[in-house]
């Protein structure tokens, strides 16, 4: 995995020398202040709340920090993007329980579309083309949230985490296949989304 | 913020897809992070800080432990040292009395003194009321 490589090349140039738990520390600080961001927005499209995406943000830190910092550092980047899936998987099932989940929210990763007229058309310039970078953003984050739970986290994982299939797997306890799945579809709706957007 | 260790992974991934649009909205995406105001961030900040000073205890704890288990040890070996230089009452070396309590705990006169206790006892007992 080239994400998890490039972290390790850095730490090889660490000196050779026993790493003192204090450089661990500074070593899972600089990991959690890295991923934060990232892991901010990308619970708040599943949220649809800052409030509430921070607070899943610091559970994943804590949960992260208290089960796996202790693992080699090579081995951080799913195991927090897990521990962060499954707080966002919780709050989903929170919400449906007291009924708060909206419906378009709510549509189905099997909802019986057919995926061949998902496939993007490659030579088109893209359903982001015609917008200006403010109104794509707005559009963006409209169709990252009304995306299905698993597609987006495929979609985020693979895509802008740069988590490859495996480790997307992982992150997502699903198998590769399903990963590919989720990723497919997602571009397919994302682009639908995009494209509907005035 | 765009100072990540695997950014060359996350630019190739939607080159490799062959759609410009999805590097876009990596690029959109990744403006979004750096749009963030500063009381979220600092919130962040003190989220970070509390996960990792649940780290800190425990690392502490462990060198109380470890610290008290060090002065016990020493304690242990100094009283240790002490007893073995400390002369006998009788100016008897101390290997040798050792010696000697364990040749008496092995001699089987002693033992039949054990089981036969009671006897001496009820003995004793009758020789003091003889001499009364």
């Amino acid at each position: 995995m080239l994400a998890q490589s490039c972290f390790m090349n850095g730490l090889d140039r660490m000196p050779s020398a026993p790493a003192t738990s204090a450089d661990e520390s500074h070593e899972v600080e600089r990991f959690l202040r890295e991923a934060e961001r990232r892991a901010l927005r990308m619970a708040e499209f599943s949220t649809g709340n800052r409030a509430e995406a921070l607070d899943l943000v610091q559970d994943a830190m804590f949960g992260f920090v208290q089960h796996y910092a202790a693992r080699p550092a090579g081995e951080w980047p799913p195991l927090f993007w897990r521990v962060l899936d499954s707080r966002i998987n919780d709050w989903h099932r929170r919400q449906r329980a007291r009924g708060r989940w909206l419906g378009w929210f709510e549509r189905a990763d099997d909802d019986g579309e057919d995926p061949i007229a998902a496939v993007p058309d490659l030579g088109e310039q893209g359903p982001l083309a015609r917008l200006a970078d403010g109104e794509a953003s707005q559009a963006l984050e409209l169709a990252l949230r009304a995306l299905p739970l698993r597609q987006r986290q495929a979609f985020l994982l693979r895509l802008w985490e740069g988590l490859d299939v495996a480790a997307t797997a992982a992150a997502m306890r699903c198998s590769e296949g399903s990963v590919k799945t989720h990723l497919f579809r997602a571009l397919g709706n994302l682009r639908k989304y995009l494209e509907a957007y005035r | 913020m765009n100072n990540r260790p695997n950014e060359p992974s996350r630019l190739n991934e939607p080159a490799r897809l062959g759609e410009a649009w999805v590097e876009r909205a990596v690029a959109l995406l990744d403006e979004s992070t750096d749009a963030l105001d500063a009381a979220t961030l600092s919130r962040l900040n003190r989220a970070r800080q509390a996960a990792l000073a649940q780290r800190r205890p425990a690392l502490s704890r462990w060198m109380i432990g470890a610290g008290f288990a060090g002065a016990a040890l020493a304690l242990l070996l100094a009283f240790g040292i002490g007893q073995r230089h400390t002369p006998s009452p009788a100016g008897a070396p101390v290997a040798i009395e050792q010696v000697g309590d364990a040749d008496a705990l092995a001699s089987d006169d002693n033992l039949d003194l054990y089981e036969n206790l009671d006897f001496y006892a009820w003995l004793d007992a009758q020789q003091q009321d003889g001499n009364g």
